[in-house]
C-alpha cells in the first residue's frame, strides 16, 4: 500500500512538472505563433493587438493559472490554422486514436502470447528458432520502414489493402500490425521466458508425478503464472504504442491523437500543440503508473513493502 | 587539499602521495591484463568483425562520398527526374527533381553520423557525470537524480522529440537534445550501479583510508574505471539515435529541407513506389546498413568488454 501511495503521489508531482514544462517551453516558441497567424506585412500594432487578445503579455505564471481554469471547464479555444474547437478535435481524434490503439494492443497480445508459448513449449526446435527469429527482427525493424515495406507488398504489388486513410476495418489493418509489431515482439520473448522459467519449477514436477496430462499442466497451472508479469506489466505496452502512434498515424493518414500533434507542431499551432502534448503525457504517464500498481499487486513481496 | 592533509609534515605528506601511486599502479596493472584480455576476445568476435568492416564502409561514404561527388545536393534538373539507378553519371539515379541521389544518400550518411555523434557524445558526458555523482553522494541527490532518470526512461522517445520540436522549432538541434537525455538516463542508470559496486571495493577504501577528498577518489579511482561500461553502453545506444533521427525526419520534424536526410528521402520518395521504388528504397537500405554496422559494433563490444551488461541492457529493454 505504501509502495502503491508513493509511486501515485511520483506520478501527479510529475504530472504536475511536465503541465509546467510544456506550457513554458510553448510560451517560449509563442513569437512565432503570432506570426504563424498574421501575414508577414502586418504592422507591429496589430501583432501587439494579436498579443494582448492571446493574453501573451500577461505573465507565465498568471497564463498558466488561467489555463488550468479553463481546462476544468473544457473551454480550450480553437485552432489557430482551421478553427476547429480543441475540445471537438479531441473527442473526434480521440475516438480514432482508441481504435487504432486498442487493435494494436489487442494484436500485441493475442498474436505474442500464443507464439511465445509455442516457443516454450517446443523449446529448441525449428517453431523456437523461427518465432524468435521473428522478434528479433521486430525489434530491427524501424516501424517507419516495416509501414514502407508493408504498404509496398500489401497495397501497391498486391493490391489487397488500401495504403492509407481511415476508418473501415480494411484501412485499419496496416497501421495496427506495425503500431503492434515490436510490443508483439516484446511479448514473445517475455512470454516465452516466463513459460520456461516456470515449467522448471517444483511445481510442475509434482504435478507430472500426479497424472495430470500436458495440456492440463501447461494451460491451468504454468499459464496462470507466467501470466503475471505479462499482464501487469501491460501498462508500459500503451506507452510505448503512444509513442510509435505519432509516427504510424503520420505515414497512414490516420487522423489520430499523434497525426493532430505532428500537425500542430508542423503548423506551429500552438493551442492545439499545447493541448494535445498535455494528453499523450497524461496517457504514458498514467498508463506507466497503471503498470506499476499492477506489478506491486502481482508481487506479493513488494506489495508489503 | 582536505583536513587530513592540512599541517602534515613534508615526509608524511611524501608518504601519502606514495601511498596513492602505489595505489594507481596496482590498478594499472588489472587495467592491463584485462585489456590484454578483452583485445584477444575482440579478435575472436565475428559480429564484431563483421559491424567494424560495415562501419568503415558506411563512414567512409559519410566522409568521402559527398567530398568524391562533389556534395551537390541542391541542384535540381527537370529534364532528368525520376531516373533509375545506373543511368548515364546517376549512379542511384534521380528523385522527382532531378536531384542526384547518390550525392543525396551520401550527404544523408554523413547527417546520420554527425547526429548520432552528437547524441552520444552529449549522453556520454552528462550521463557519467549524473551516473557518478547519484552513485557517490546517495541521499536525496541520488533520489532526485533517480526519479528525473525513471522518468525520462519510462517515456517514449518519439513523444518526447515531437515535444522539444514544438518548444525549440524544427532542425536537428532538438533532436539531439530529446535522443541524447533519452540516452543520458541509460548511461546514467548504469554508471550510478557502477559506482555503488567500485565504492565496496578495496582500491577505494584504501584510498578511503588514506584520507584522500571524495571529489579526488572520484576523479582518480572511480572515474577511471566507469569508462569502459559508460562507452560500450553508448556505443550499444548508437543505433537508437539513427533510427529516431530517420523516423522524426521521415515525418517531417527533423532535418529541414534542402538538408538531405535519410528518413526525408525515404518519406519524398514513397508517392512513387510503383513508378521508381528506388527513390524510397536506396535510402531505406542506407539506414538499415547504418544501423546495422553501428548495432553489431554495439553488441559485440559489450560481449568483449563485459559481458555482465548483456543482461543490464536486456533487462532495461525488457523493462
Amino acid at each position: 500500500m505504501k509502495r502503491i501511495a508513493a509511486r501515485t503521489l511520483y506520478t501527479l508531482i510529475v504530472l504536475l512538472l511536465s503541465s509546467i514544462a510544456v506550457f513554458y517551453a510553448i510560451r517560449l516558441s509563442g513569437g512565432d505563433a503570432v506570426s504563424a497567424r498574421l501575414p508577414a506585412s502586418a504592422s507591429y500594432e496589430e501583432r501587439e493587438e494579436f498579443r494582448e487578445l492571446l493574453g501573451l503579455n500577461d505573465p507565465v505564471h498568471e497564463q498558466y493559472f488561467r489555463y488550468m481554469g479553463r481546462l476544468l471547464t473544457f473551454d480550450l479555444g480553437k485552432s489557430l490554422t482551421n478553427n476547429a474547437d480543441i475540445f471537438d478535435m479531441l473527442t473526434e481524434h480521440g475516438k480514432n486514436s482508441l481504435v487504432l490503439g486498442a487493435a494494436a494492443f489487442g494484436l500485441v497480445f493475442v498474436i505474442g502470447v500464443p507464439l511465445g508459448i509455442l516457443a516454450a513449449v517446443r523449446r529448441n526446435s525449428w517453431a523456437d528458432g523461427s518465432v524468435m527469429t521473428f522478434s528479433v527482427a521486430g525489434m530491427a525493424v524501424p516501424n517507419f520502414w516495416l509501414a514502407l515495406l508493408t504498404v509496398w507488398l500489401f497495397a501497391s504489388t498486391l493490391g489487397w489493402l488500401p495504403s492509407a486513410g481511415c476508418c473501415s476495418t480494411k484501412q485499419l489493418i496496416l497501421p495496427a500490425v506495425v503500431l503492434a509489431m515490436e510490443g508483439i515482439a516484446l511479448t514473445v520473448r517475455m512470454t516465452r521466458s516466463a513459460m520456461l522459467e516456470n515449467l522448471g519449477q517444483d511445481f510442475v514436477r509434482t504435478l507430472r508425478a500426479g497424472g495430470l496430462s500436458e495440456a492440463s499442466i501447461i494451460g491451468k497451472h504454468v499459464l496462470r503464472n507466467a501470466m503475471v508479469p505479462i499482464i501487469s506489466l501491460a501498462g508500459l505496452r500503451i506507452g510505448q504504442i503512444v509513442g510509435y502512434a505519432l509516427v504510424v498515424e503520420t505515414i497512414f493518414g490516420w487522423p489520430g491523437l499523434g497525426q493532430v500533434l505532428v500537425n500542430a507542431v508542423l503548423r506551429r499551432d500552438y493551442p492545439v500543440a499545447q493541448f494535445f502534448s498535455l494528453v499523450l503525457i497524461a496517457i504514458v504517464v498514467l498508463s506507466n503508473w497503471a503498470a506499476d500498481v499492477g506489478y506491486t499487486v502481482a508481487n506479493p513481496r513488494l506489495r508489503k513493502a | 587539499m582536505t583536513a587530513a592533509t592540512e599541517g602534515a609534515t613534508p615526509a608524511v605528506e611524501a608518504r601519502r602521495l606514495d601511498w596513492e601511486d602505489r595505489l594507481l599502479e596496482l590498478e594499472e596493472a588489472q587495467h592491463v591484463t584485462r585489456l590484454q584480455r578483452s583485445l584477444r576476445r575482440m579478435r575472436h568476435n565475428r559480429l564484431l568483425l563483421l559491424g567494424s568492416a560495415l562501419g568503415v564502409v558506411v563512414l567512409a561514404a559519410g566522409i568521402l562520398g559527398p567530398w568524391v561527388t562533389g556534395g551537390d545536393y541542391v541542384t535540381q534538373d527537370f529534364q532528368d527526374i525520376h531516373l533509375p539507378p545506373l543511368s548515364d553519371g546517376h549512379i542511384f539515379g534521380t528523385d522527382v527533381l532531378g536531384r542526384d541521389m547518390a550525392v543525396r544518400v551520401f550527404v544523408g550518411i554523413r547527417v546520420s553520423l554527425t547526429v548520432a555523434a552528437g547524441v552520444t557524445l552529449l549522453a556520454l558526458a552528462a550521463g557519467i557525470v549524473l551516473g557518478m555523482v547519484a552513485g557517490y553522494l546517495r541521499g536525496w541527490t541520488d533520489r532526485a537524480i533517480g526519479g528525473a532518470v525513471d522518468f525520462i526512461w519510462g517515456f517514449p522517445l518519439i513523444l518526447l522529440a515531437v515535444l522539444f520540436v514544438g518548444g525549440m522549432g524544427g532542425g536537428l538541434f532538438p533532436v539531439i537534445l530529446a535522443v541524447g537525455l533519452v540516452n543520458t538516463a541509460a548511461i546514467a542508470r548504469v554508471v550510478r550501479g557502477e559506482v555503488l559496486t567500485l565504492s565496496q571495493r578495496e582500491f577505494v577504501e584504501a584510498a578511503r583510508a588514506g584520507g584522500y577528498s571524495s571529489m579526488r577518489i572520484m576523479w582518480r579511482h572511480i572515474f577511471p574505471n566507469i569508462l569502459a561500461p559508460a562507452f560500450v553502453l553508448a556505443s550499444y545506444y548508437v543505433a537508437v539515435a539513427v533510427i529516431a533521427e530517420a523516423a522524426l525526419s521521415f515525418i517531417g520534424l527533423g532535418a529541414q529541407p534542402p538538408t538531405p536526410s535519410l528518413g526525408q528521402m525515404v518519406a519524398d520518395g514513397r508517392n512513387y513506389l510503383r513508378l521508381n521504388h528506388w527513390e524510397s528504397t536506396i535510402p531505406g537500405i542506407a539506414i538499415v546498413l547504418v544501423v546495422l554496422s553501428v548495432s553489431l559494433i554495439g553488441d559485440g563490444l559489450r560481449d568483449v568488454f563485459d559481458p555482465r551488461l548483456r543482461h543490464e541492457a536486456k533487462s532495461v529493454d525488457e523493462q
